[in-house]
C-alpha cells in the first residue's frame, strides 16, 4: 500500500488495470454524448475531462506493465458476499417498491431484511421480540418526524391514497 | 395529526365528486416549487402563502422538488393526484424552452396551467457609477466595439438570455452574454466589475437599490417602483418579457376545480396588500386566468421559440 | 465593539431560548445524513414570520451553526459526512474512531467548531462591509483557480497511487456534468433517462460513496463497527483542550480561511473545509499522518466550516447576495419580512443586525455544552448498539435522508448505485475521496472556466484573464506550493527520497 514498501510481492495490479479499461469506456461514451450538445459552453469542459481520463487510464496501464505493482485494493477474504449482495438488493428493491406500497411499508421491509443480513448473534427469544419492535419504532418515528414535522412529502403509495 | 389526516382521507372518499368544488379547499394544499428554497419562485410562493390561509382558511404547504432546472418537478406533475390538493409552480420561458431542447420528460402542452399570476420583467442593469447613462449609450458602445460589451445574466435559454438575443437583434448590435448560475451571481459579477452590464430583472433594482441603475425595463408601462426608468417600448424596442410565473395542476384535475383554483389565485392577486408587497420586491403582477392561459401560451411559444433558435440553445 | 448597546437585546430570555433550541435542533439535524442546514432553515421560514426579525435570524442562525457542527458526528462515527461541509472531517475522523478515539475526535470537533464559529462571527461583527468587497473581487477566473486548488488535494488523498486518484477525480468531474447543465442549458449524460435528469445531487452522492461501502462491509463480518479498547473516559475534555492549545495556530488559520471562503458566494463550507485541510496538512510537521487519524485534520475542517457561517452572512447582509445555500433561504425570509439588506442595514437597521450577531455569538458558545453532551451520547449509541440494529437503522436513514433532500426517489437509486460503484472501485484501489472532490468542485471549475473564457475572448485578452489578475496569481502560487512543497521540503531536509514519486 505504501510507495516506500521496498519488497513488493511479485504480480500485477490486474484489478486496477481492468478498472482503468472500464474508465476508458466510460470516457468514450461520454465523448460520444458530447456530440449531441448544441452549445460550446456545454461540451468543452466534459470533453477535456474525458480526454484527460483516457490519458490517465492509459498511463496507469502502461505504468503497471512496465513496473509491476501489487494489488492495493481492500481485501474481501473471510467475509460473506451473500450478505453484501443481500443488503444492496434489499435497498434497491425497497426503493423500487416505494411509489407503490408507500414509504412506511417499504421502510419496514428494508429494515427487517437488513436486520437479518446483519445478524450474527443467535436469535434469542428476547431479540426476536425486542429487535423488530424497536426497528418498527425507528421506522415509524422517523417517518413521523419527516412527514409531519419537516413536511417532507414522502410517498404514501397507491394503497392509501 | 396522523389520525386527523386519516379521518380526512376517509371523509374525502365518502363525499361524491360532484360536491368536491363546493367545499374546496377542505384540507391543506400542497404547493410544489420545482426549484430549491430561497429563489424567486420560492419567495413569490411565500408571499402568497399567508393570503391563501387568510382568504380560504386552509394552509398552503410549500415543498420543493428541485433538479434539472425545474424539469424534474414538471415531468412528475401529471402523475400526481388530480384532486386540486397538489399544485405546482410553473415558470416561463423554462416550460417552453426546455422541452424544445431534448426529451425532458414533459412537453409544454402537457402542463395544465390555471393562472399566470406575475412576472419579473427583464431589465438592462448597470453599476451606479457606470459610464452608461441611457440605453443609447449602451448601443453606441456596442456599435463601436462589436462583441466586446460583456453582459452577465442568469443561465442560458432563460428570460435574461432570450432578452439579450432579442434586443441585440432589434438594436442591430452584437454583445457577449456571460451566463451565471442564478441572478445572485450575475449581480455579483456586475458589482465586482467583472462585466460591463447585466441582463437582469426589475427585482435586481429593488434589491440592490443605490448600487445599480436600471436603464430600461421590458414592460408595457413603467414599473411603479421605478417611475424614472423608461420602458424599452418608449425607446422604440418592442421588448416586453421576463420570468413569468404561474400555477399548474395535474392533468387529471376536474375542470371545476381548475376554474375554482384560478378564481382563488386571482383573488389573492387582487389583494392590495399582496400587490404592494410584490411590487416593492420589484415584481409585476399579471392576471392570466384559466380561460386565458392557452392564448397566452401560444403567443409566448411563438416568441420564445424563435429567440431560442436564434440563441442557438435549440438545435 | 460596534453595536454593543444591542448585546442586551440578544440576551432576552426568549432569544436565549431560541438560540439554545436552535443549536440543539441544528446539531441533531446535521448529524443525520441527508438532512441539511438548508432544509432545516427552509422548514422554519413560515414560523419565523410570527417573530420579530432579529429573533427569527437568531433562530435560523443557531440552527445553521448547529447543523454544520452536527455534520461531524456522522463523519467521524460512520465515515459519512452528515453535511457536505464535513467531507474533510471523514479523512481523519473515521480513522480515529476506528482505532478507538471516536470520543476524542467528537470533542475536538466540538471545540474547533466553537472556535471557528466565534472567529467567523467576530469578522461579521467587526469587518463585514469591507470584507464584502472580497466577494466582489472574486471573478469567474478566481473561482476556477480556487477549484483547481481544491483539486490539488487529490495528491494528498491518493497516497500511493496518484494516477488512480487522478482518474477518480476525472470520473467525479464527469459525474458533476450529468443532468441539465447549470449555466449552458444543455442536457448532458442522461442518455434519455429520467432518473439522471436532475443530475447527481452532491449530498446523496456523498452518502452513497462514503456510507454504503461501510454498510456493505459491516454486514459481511461479525466484527464490531468501531474498536473499543477502553473504559468510558468521559468527554476527554482536558485532553482535547490541551491538543487544541498546542495547535492554536492551525485553528486560527483554518478559521480565517473558513471565513474568507464563506464570504465567496457559491463556495461554501465544503470548499472551506477542503482548503483549510490542505493548508493544515501542508504546514504541519506531521503531514504524513494526515488521512490516518491526525487530530489536526479534524480541527482544520471543523473550525473552517463553522467559520463559514459568520463569513457567509457577510455578503448576505451587506450585499444581499447569499454566501451559502442556507443564507439564500434566510435572505428570502428577511425579504418577505420587509427587511432590506445592504450596506445601510448596519446603520439603519442596527437593532436587527447587531442583535442577530450577538445572538450568533451566544448560539456558538451554547454549542460547547450542547455539542459535548449530544456528541457523547451519539458516540455511546454508536458503540453500544448491536450490529443487527445499527446497520438497518443507518441503512434506513440513508434512504429517507437522501429522499428528503430533493423529495426524489431517483436520488435514492443513484445513491445506492454510487455506493456499489464506490465499493467496487475501492476494492481495486480507487478511493472515493478524489471522486467526491471532482464531483463537488466540478461545477465551480466548469462555470468559472467557461465564464472566464467567454469574457477573455470578448475582450481579446485570454492570457491576461487567466494569468494576469493579482488574486488569480496568488491562488496559482498556492497551487504550486501545495503541489511541490513536499518535494521542496524533502530536498531541503537532505533528500531522503521517500514520498517523491516519478510522476
Amino acid at each position: 500500500m505504501q510507495t516506500d514498501n521496498h519488497s513488493p510481492p511479485a504480480g500485477r495490479d490486474v484489478g486496477g488495470m481492468v478498472m482503468a479499461v472500464v474508465f476508458i469506456l466510460v470516457a468514450a461514451v461520454s465523448l460520444w454524448d458530447t456530440t449531441t450538445m448544441a452549445d460550446a459552453d456545454s461540451y468543452v469542459f466534459p470533453r477535456a475531462i474525458a480526454i484527460a481520463m483516457i490519458a490517465f487510464s492509459i498511463a496507469l496501464i502502461v505504468w503497471n506493465l512496465v513496473r509491476p505493482s501489487p494489488d492495493d485494493g481492500s481485501p474481501v477474504e473471510g467475509a460473506s458476499t451473500p450478505r453484501r449482495v443481500g443488503l444492496v438488493a434489499a435497498m434497491l428493491i425497497a426503493t423500487a417498491l416505494m411509489p407503490y406500497v408507500g414509504f412506511v411499508i417499504s421502510g419496514l421491509a428494508v429494515f427487517a431484511a437488513i436486520m437479518g443480513f446483519a445478524m450474527y448473534d443467535p436469535w434469542t427469544r428476547f431479540r426476536v421480540i425486542v429487535y423488530p419492535l424497536v426497528g418498527a419504532g425507528i421506522v415509524v418515528g422517523f417517518y413521523a418526524i419527516f412527514a409531519e414535522l419537516l413536511l417532507v412529502p414522502l410517498p404514501t403509495g397507491l394503497l392509501f391514497d | 395529526m396522523k389520525t386527523k389526516q386519516l379521518a380526512m382521507i376517509a371523509l374525502a372518499t365518502l363525499i361524491p365528486i360532484g360536491s368536491a368544488v363546493a367545499d374546496y379547499p377542505s384540507k391543506p394544499i400542497n404547493y410544489i416549487i420545482p426549484f430549491g428554497p430561497g429563489g424567486e419562485s420560492d419567495i413569490t410562493a411565500r408571499h402568497q402563502q399567508p393570503f391563501f390561509k387568510e382568504k380560504f382558511g386552509q394552509d398552503m404547504v410549500i415543498s420543493y422538488k428541485p433538479g434539472g432546472g425545474g424539469a424534474v418537478g414538471w415531468s412528475q406533475l401529471n402523475s400526481a393526484k388530480g384532486d386540486g390538493y397538489t399544485i405546482m409552480g410553473i415558470n416561463l420561458p423554462h416550460i417552453i424552452v426546455k422541452p424544445m431542447q431534448k426529451d425532458v420528460g414533459f412537453k409544454t402542452e402537457d402542463i395544465t396551467g390555471v393562472y399566470m399570476f406575475h412576472y419579473t420583467p427583464d431589465a438592462l442593469v448597470v453599476r451606479d457609477d457606470s459610464e452608461f447613462k441611457t440605453v443609447q449609450d449602451v448601443i453606441d458602445y456596442a456599435k463601436a466595439n462589436p462583441g466586446k460589451l460583456t453582459l452577465s445574466g442568469s443561465g442560458k435559454g432563460t428570460a435574461n438570455h432570450l432578452a439579450q438575443i432579442r434586443f441585440d437583434d432589434m438594436a442591430g448590435i452584437k454583445t457577449t452574454y456571460v451566463a451565471f448560475k442564478g441572478t445572485g451571481k450575475a449581480v455579483a459579477a456586475l458589482l465586482g466589475n467583472q462585466v460591463k452590464a447585466q441582463w437582469g430583472y426589475t427585482s435586481v433594482g429593488a434589491k440592490h437599490e443605490g448600487k445599480v441603475r436600471l436603464l430600461a425595463v421590458a414592460m408595457e408601462e413603467r414599473h411603479r417602483k421605478f417611475p424614472d426608468v423608461p420602458t424599452f417600448k418608449e425607446l422604440g424596442f418592442d421588448l416586453v418579457s421576463g420570468a413569468y410565473r404561474g400555477i399548474a395542476v395535474p392533468k387529471s384535475t376536474p375542470k371545476e376545480v381548475r376554474v375554482q383554483l384560478s378564481k382563488m389565485i386571482g383573488e389573492i392577486n387582487a389583494d392590495p396588500e399582496f400587490r404592494k408587497r410584490m411590487e416593492n420586491d420589484g415584481m409585476a403582477l399579471l392576471d392570466v386566468d384559466y380561460a386565458g392561459y392557452q392564448a397566452f401560451m401560444d403567443d409566448k411559444i411563438g416568441i420564445y421559440g424563435k429567440a431560442a433558435r436564434d440563441a442557438g440553445v435549440v438545435k | 465593539m460596534p453595536g454593543i448597546e444591542y448585546l442586551l437585546d440578544a440576551l432576552t430570555p426568549i432569544n436565549v431560548l431560541l438560540a439554545l433550541g436552535g443549536v440543539i435542533a441544528g446539531t441533531i439535524i446535521g448529524s443525520l445524513p441527508g438532512l441539511t442546514a438548508t432544509m432545516a432553515v427552509a422548514v422554519l421560514v413560515p414560523i419565523t414570520f410570527t417573530m420579530p426579525p432579529a429573533s427569527a435570524l437568531i433562530l435560523m442562525g443557531a440552527i445553521y451553526t448547529g447543523a454544520i457542527y452536527g455534520g461531524a458526528y456522522a463523519a467521524i462515527l460512520l465515515n459519512t459526512p452528515g453535511t457536505p461541509s464535513a467531507i474533510a472531517t471523514t479523512f481523519d475522523g473515521f480513522p480515529m474512531a476506528k482505532r478507538g478515539d471516536g470520543d476524542l475526535a467528537v470533542t475536538l470537533a466540538c471545540l474547533a467548531s466553537v472556535i471557528g464559529g466565534l472567529v467567523g462571527a467576530a469578522f461579521l461583527l467587526m469587518l463585514a462591509p469591507p470584507l464584502a468587497d472580497v466577494a466582489l473581487a472574486f471573478g469567474p477566473v478566481e473561482y476556477f483557480w480556487l477549484a483547481v486548488f481544491g483539486l490539488t488535494l487529490i495528491s494528498a488523498l491518493s497516497e500511493g497511487n496518484l494516477l488512480k486518484g487522478l482518474i477518480g477525480a476525472c470520473f467525479g468531474l464527469l459525474l458533476a456534468c450529468v443532468g441539465v447543465a447549470e449555466i449552458s442549458a444543455d442536457i448532458r449524460f442522461t442518455f434519455g433517462s429520467q432518473t439522471l435528469l436532475g443530475g447527481i445531487e452532491t449530498v446523496s452522492a456523498l452518502i452513497g460513496l462514503y456510507c454504503i461501502p461501510v454498510l456493505i462491509d459491516l454486514v459481511a463480518t461479525p466484527d464490531k463497527h468501531l474498536k473499543v479498547t477502553h473504559q468510558p473516559r468521559g468527554f476527554r475534555f482536558l485532553e482535547s483542550v490541551a491538543i487544541s492549545w498546542k495547535h492554536k495556530l492551525n485553528l486560527l488559520r483554518s478559521s480565517v480561511v473558513g471565513t474568507l471562503v464563506g464570504i465567496l458566494p457559491g463556495a461554501g463550507g465544503s470548499i472551506a473545509g477542503l482548503v483549510a485541510y490542505s493548508e493544515a496538512r501542508r504546514s504541519s510537521k506531521r503531514s504524513e499522518h494526515f488521512g490516518k487519524g491526525e487530530p489536526e485534520g479534524i480541527q482544520a475542517t471543523e473550525s473552517a466550516n463553522n467559520a463559514t457561517v459568520g463569513g457567509g452572512f457577510i455578503p448576505t447582509l451587506v450585499l444581499g447576495i447569499p454566501g451559502t445555500p442556507p443564507d439564500a433561504v434566510i435572505l428570502g425570509a428577511l425579504l418577505i419580512q420587509g427587511v432590506r439588506t445592504g450596506p445601510n442595514l448596519f446603520t439603519s437597521e442596527g437593532s436587527i443586525v447587531f442583535t442577530f450577531i450577538y445572538g450568533l455569538f451566544l448560539a456558538t458558545i451554547l454549542m460547547l455544552p450542547v455539542g459535548l453532551i449530544i456528541g457523547r451520547y451519539a458516540y455511546k449509541t454508536i458503540i453500544t448498539v448491536p450490529k443487527a440494529m445499527l446497520v438497518p437503522t443507518v441503512g434506513f436513514m440513508t434512504m429517507i435522508g437522501t429522499y428528503a433532500i430533493r423529495n426524489s426517489i431517483s436520488d435514492v437509486v443513484i445513491m445506492i448505485t454510487l455506493g456499489v460503484v464506490g465499493w467496487v472501485l475501492n476494492r481495486f484501489g480507487y478511493s472515493p475521496s478524489p471522486i467526491v472532490l471532482g464531483l463537488i468542485l466540478g461545477s465551480i471549475a466548469e462555470q468559472g472556466f467557461v465564464q472566464a473564457w467567454t469574457i477573455g475572448a470578448a475582450t481579446e485578452d485570454l492570457v491576461g484573464m487567466f494569468f494576469g489578475r493579482p488574486i488569480s496569481l496568488a491562488i496559482i502560487a498556492l497551487i504550486l506550493l501545495s503541489l511541490f512543497y513536499p518535494l521542496i521540503r524533502s530536498r531541503w531536509l537532505g533528500g531522503t527520497r521517500r514520498k517523491v514519486r516519478a510522476d
